[in-house]
């Protein structure tokens, strides 16, 4: 019995991420006590809010069976627009926030209903849309900062809510718990996992896929512009770079998560323990002066590590199931 | 035919394909690289009497070399194309072999002849970490060669303390910088050999050929007796051997390897590498290549960005425009084959 | 009162070949009505008509009367017209209720799934169907047999007057068949309509009550009561004459060792205690119904599939197979499979590559080069001997029909030469005179001294053909029947061996 509540707890996907962001945390506590100090508190926060708004972004799309690579691009745009209209036309932040917003739903619909029209796979309509999003931003700003990044959007993502605890997490509890409702509350985000887990029986059941893989890139798009505006925030200053390294991590955080890259099973809470751990990872690098460049390694490290792992849990409930019948 | 409505088993039944008439006149004029040949032709054609500058002996020259250098990316990412699958790590480990060469070059002091050789080797080893592991694991080339990109650029940036080697033997910088005949890289050469190369490779090889049957139809590949696992490790060592090549050839360009050659991660690279083959009509689904198209793609990419660049449209702007570009040549493959298949050619 | 399904002087062509001509079939309201017919005799052309994946040329579809002319499977469906496949057709990450409701959670895309009216109205079919699953639960959870019936639930929930079953029991154990059959009564009784496709007789004649069969794409009889019939009559309508006086005699025995033999064989697949041995120039049968693990067995044979347990001999010696190369290049050995689109053709490939990729390695230099022509030498005599029918050896083979493909995925073994040949379902797909070819093909590399294991559910073509049956069935061999041509002893023998009872 005991082992049966073990086992059904190990198929819960966020529960073995969990276990090991908390065994980092109290391992890397006892090493080094200023880990759990407020400020490192808050500084790993702040990374952690930013990086699960981008993972939610790619873990949509993975779950409808595609992958985004203009996730960045579309971030890094939305960013650059955001400032330079506040910089350039005078615009005040919450219409500017809009438009940004905006720009990040329609940039994702358009890539979304390019791939469903066309049937081209989504890796090259979205290559394709990484370099145009980015070429835009770079001809727009011709790779040179906005600065004029009004005091509130500073304050929100450098201020305290309470104690360790930064603004910057409003929204990424917004974005976690709205993907969460999407996911299994939604008429949408049933649709997209049926479509993900199997395009044939849900295209026999009447769902419209031009339609759920338009929604699923707009639900993208909105959330790499709220990260990016989220960096705006935290950076200080509209940066054309924004964006550029967010590629490894969108697909490492979900995959440790549990996602299947096939599509059609995604889970919010293990991409939320996949950022975690990514996080503690990188400041553990730092607190302990080992070379920053080797967190590329680790990254691309745990993707292998995590893709492992997911394969070997499909191949024992597939055994399970098979001792089962 | 109406072979996308009926069911394909009864409808193929036609005694006699249409096919047959279509005479090989209609169908080389109607083929991928036959149209980018005259696209090629008429954008160059168009630049060179419209633009100032851009057919005088130094342009053609870098022109002719860039093209040398993207040809040779695109030709890593087609022999990885060939069997469905991809590889996000061509800019990584072409990045990665320019590093070694230039550490067994310059730290080491190795003559040419040994560190040349030794660091395609090298590229081919990284392409074999990654055949390897796609094969055993049975997991998508997209995340294997993403995290396989992170992994090798990272141990790359790591080990090197994001240093460039510039101080390389003298041959190196003055290779890039030789005309032949005062107007032809010799990059350009080695690209135009290499695609010599590779399309007797696929045509005269049995290992040519068992590329692209296990790309086109692993299954029936594998029930036909070939080792397909075998097969698919082999392309991704070719396309870690090329990616190598391309790899010293940017260094030779550059004089120096320098660890950002191919951006940040080597996401520099997926564009060309995506977009020639593409464009030539290679099939990102696998089993059918088109190493000349490769090559034509490479050509007018980079005819149309020197052409851009010579119109003062910004050069943040082109990165734009080779986007659209990939996406029309997608778009266009698309309704070339809609338009074949209607008229029964395919 | 109208009949629930009527097709009526139904006509359908496809480029080469006539499908269907003036087939009618009328589905009455509480009734299980039986479509029987060999493979290729149109059945599933006409499920895919009423269905509305293909649209006839003639004749028309009527549900209740009313003409219908359905765009696509789910609009039949939408209109009362259920039909449940024999592959699967469930979202398996998705639990039971929400498949059972998929078309039906909410009014729009932003709508929240009311999961208590869900489960509520998922729980009503289920229970119907005496199905005790939670609707909450994971499809991958499910055994295949629940897996059918949630997808039987699924036509029903959505008003199916009609609903057409295709194969229903072919992966089902008794036990779970006896339950499908219980509750398809109480669907009848309930005013249902049911179709019923199936390979198995006795299945038939447990349930049906009525019996249309098709054969070579007419109506061998239209509609008729099932006890009026027996046996003997139906398999007579769907072979076209009672006693069947074989085209071929029986050959002479050869009395050589065996090329390749199994002992005690196991695979992983799950095949137990196979004992079969195929001597030069013998053609052994291997019959069984879908999911019986006959083409299984040739897999695993090739080394698709580890071997767990006896031996294999070929030419005496016991040997491993670990991968078709070695299969084919070490011992000899080819296999012509039944999927010929998915397994056994390169259909983006031209004719030349296909029939020569078995040979590449043997014409290659020792480098590894290799000329087309040196090829098309070494090819083309064969494909000549086959009368393949192509414009050119450079002809992309997807172009060719059926029949000129199958000679060709059979070519490529002979351009190899080799010694033992498994031909998996022959026919499947090609026209009559092509078939009758490669049957005097297969005699004719018979008598050249290959050994031959030939796979098929057809059983004509297997008394027509094989020397001696065997016959598999649940992975396991059941028994061998000698064959002396008589159709009709032949037939029952075998069909009581599948039956677990010898016949008589």
């Amino acid at each position: 019995m005991a082992i049966g509540v073990f086992t059904r707890a190990f198929d819960n996907d966020w529960i073995g991420p969990g276990i090991v962001s908390l065994a980092a945390v109290v391992g890397i506590s006892i090493l080094q006590p200023s880990f759990l100090s407020p400020f490192n508190i808050f500084v790993l926060l702040s990374a952690i809010s930013v990086n699960v708004v981008i993972a939610l972004g790619q873990l949509v799309i993975i779950a409808i069976g595609q992958m985004n690579l203009a996730l960045g691009a579309i971030g890094g745009l939305v960013a650059i627009c955001f400032v330079g209209i506040i910089e350039l036309y005078g615009v005040p932040p919450v219409p500017a926030l809009l438009i940004g917003l905006a720009i990040g739903i329609l940039t994702g619909m358009v890539s979304g209903y390019t791939i469903a029209r066309t049937g081209i796979t989504a890796f090259i309509i979205t290559l394709a849309g990484l370099q145009i999003f980015k070429g835009i931003n770079l001809g727009i700003t011709e790779a040179q900062p906005f600065y004029a990044v009004p005091q509130s959007v500073k304050d929100f993502g450098n201020l305290s809510m309470i104690g360790p605890v930064p603004w910057l997490i409003v929204p990424m509890v917004l974005a976690s718990v709205g993907m969460w409702y999407l996911l299994n509350h939604l008429r949408i985000g049933r649709y997209i996992l049926a479509i993900g887990n199997n395009p044939h029986a849900a295209e026999l059941s009447g769902i419209n896929q031009r339609a759920t893989t338009t929604w699923a890139h707009a639900i993208s798009g909105l959330l790499a512009a709220v990260a990016g505006i989220m960096l705006v925030a935290k950076l200080q200053i509209g940066q054309p770079t924004i964006g550029d390294d967010w590629l490894i991590s969108s697909f490492a955080a979900p995959v440790i998560g549990g996602a299947v890259l096939s599509g059609g099973h995604v889970s919010v809470a293990g991409t939320f323990f996949g950022v975690v751990i990514i996080a503690i990872i990188t400041q553990a690098l730092v607190l302990f002066n080992i070379d920053p460049y080797i967190v590329q390694v680790v990254l691309g490290g745990l993707i292998l590590w995590a893709v492992g792992i997911n394969r070997w849990r499909e191949l024992r409930v597939a055994r399970l199931q098979e001792q089962g019948r | 035919m109406n072979q996308t409505v009926a069911n394909p088993s009864i409808a193929a039944d036609a005694p006699q394909s249409p096919q047959g008439r279509a005479s090989a006149l209609t169908r080389l004029l109607l083929s991928n690289e036959f149209g980018l040949a005259v696209l090629l032709l008429l954008t160059f054609l168009i630049f060179a009497n419209t633009l100032q500058g851009f057919s005088s002996t130094f342009s053609l020259f870098t022109i002719g070399r860039q093209i040398g250098i993207n040809t040779m990316i695109g030709l890593a990412m087609m022999a990885v194309i060939v069997t469905g699958g991809l590889d996000l790590s061509v800019g990584a480990i072409g990045a990665c072999t320019a590093m070694f060469f230039g550490y067994l070059a310059q730290a080491l002091g190795l003559p040419l002849v040994f560190a040349i050789p030794l660091a395609i080797v090298f590229g081919a080893g990284l392409g074999f970490i990654n055949g390897i592991t796609v094969v055993k694991s049975g997991v998508h080339s997209f995340i294997i060669t993403l995290a396989s990109m992170s992994i090798f650029f990272g141990l790359m940036i790591f080990l090197t303390k994001a240093q460039s080697f510039n101080q390389l033997p003298a041959e190196v910088p003055s290779f890039g910088k030789w005309k032949i005949g005062g107007l032809v890289s010799p990059l350009l050469v080695i690209s135009m050999l290499m695609c010599v190369v590779l399309s007797l490779f696929y045509r005269f090889t049995t290992l040519g050929r068992s590329m692209l049957a296990a790309g086109a139809n692993p299954k029936a590949a594998e029930l036909s007796g070939i080792r397909t696992g075998h097969v698919i490790t082999a392309c991704h060592v070719l396309t870690g051997g090329l990616a190598a090549l391309a790899g010293l050839m940017l260094t030779a360009r550059t004089g120096a390897a320098i660890p950002s050659m191919a951006g940040q991660l080597g996401q520099d690279w997926l564009l060309p590498a995506f977009l020639a083959p593409v464009l030539g009509g290679t099939l990102l689904a696998g089993g059918r290549v088109s190493v000349v198209g490769t090559f034509l793609g490479a050509a007018f990419v980079q005819t149309m960005t020197s052409g851009l660049l010579l119109m003062r449209i910004g050069e943040f702007w082109i990165l734009a425009c080779l986007g659209v570009m990939l996406l029309l040549a997608v778009l266009t493959d698309k309704a070339r084959q809609s338009l074949l298949r209607s008229k029964g050619m395919v | 009162m109208s009949a629930a399904l009527q097709v009526s002087h139904v006509s359908k062509s496809f480029p080469g070949v006539k499908a269907l001509s003036d087939v009618s079939i009328t589905f009455q309201a509480g009734s299980i009505h039986a479509l029987l017919g060999e493979n290729g005799a149109g059945k599933s052309t006409l499920i895919k008509i009423v269905t509305g994946i293909h649209l006839q040329d003639e004749g028309e579809v009527m549900m209740g009367g009313i003409p219908v002319r359905f765009a696509n499977p789910r609009k039949a469906a939408a209109g009362g017209l259920g039909v449940v496949h024999q592959e699967r057709n469930l979202v398996n990450r998705l639990p039971v209720g929400e498949n059972i409701m998929l078309d039906r959670l909410g009014a729009h895309s932003l709508s929240p799934v009311d999961y208590r009216s869900v489960h509520k109205e998922a729980e009503r079919w289920l229970k119907l169907l005496e199905l005790d699953v939670d609707p909450r639960m994971q499809v991958s959870r499910l055994s295949v047999a629940q897996m059918q019936l949630v997808e039987i639930g699924k036509a029903l929930s959505l008003q199916s007057r009609v609903l057409l079953l295709d194969e229903p029991t072919a992966s089902l154990t008794p036990n779970e068949t006896k339950v499908l059959f219980r509750i398809l009564r109480k669907l009848r009784d309930d005013g249902v309509a049911i179709g019923f496709v199936s390979h198995k007789l006795e299945e038939v004649f447990e349930i049906c009550d009525k019996v249309t069969v098709l054969r070579d794409g007419h109506n061998a009889c239209d509609s008729i009561d099932l006890n009026k019939l027996n046996r003997a009559d139906v398999v007579q309508m769907m072979i076209g004459r009672a006693e069947r006086i074989s085209k071929k005699d029986a050959r002479p025995k050869r009395d050589v060792p065996p090329y390749i033999e199994l002992k005690s064989y196991a695979s992983a697949d799950g095949h137990r205690d196979i004992n079969l041995s195929v001597r030069p120039g013998e053609i052994v049968g291997l019959y069984g119904l879908v999911g019986a693990g006959r083409s299984e067995l040739a897999k695993a044979l090739l080394g698709l599939s580890p071997q767990t347990a006896g031996q294999v001999l070929v030419k005496g010696r016991p040997v491993a197979i670990h991968s078709v190369a070695e299969a084919l290049h070490s011992h000899g050995m080819g296999y012509v499979s039944e999927d010929r689109k998915q397994e056994g053709l390169i259909l983006l490939h031209s004719v030349l590559a296909n029939s020569g990729i078995t040979v590449w390695r043997k014409l290659a230099t020792r480098l590894g080069f290799l000329r087309d022509a040196t090829v098309a030498d070494h090819v083309g005599p064969i494909l000549r001997k086959l009368e393949l029918k192509t414009p050119s050896l450079y002809q992309t083979i997807g172009n060719l029909s059926g029949g000129n493909q199958q000679k060709v995925s059979v070519a490529k073994w002979l351009a190899a030469g080799v010694k033992f040949l498994i031909i998996d379902e022959p026919s499947v797909g090609i026209d009559i005179k092509t078939k009758a070819y490669l049957h005097d093909l297969i005699h004719e590399l018979a008598n050249e001294g290959t050994a031959i294991l030939l796979i098929t559910s057809d059983m004509p073509e297997m008394v027509d053909v094989a020397d001696r049956i065997l016959v598999m069935d649940d992975y396991q061999i059941k028994g061998e029947v000698e064959n002396d041509r008589n159709y009709e002893r032949v037939s029952k023998q075998i069909m009581g061996f599948i039956h677990g009872r010898e016949a008589a």
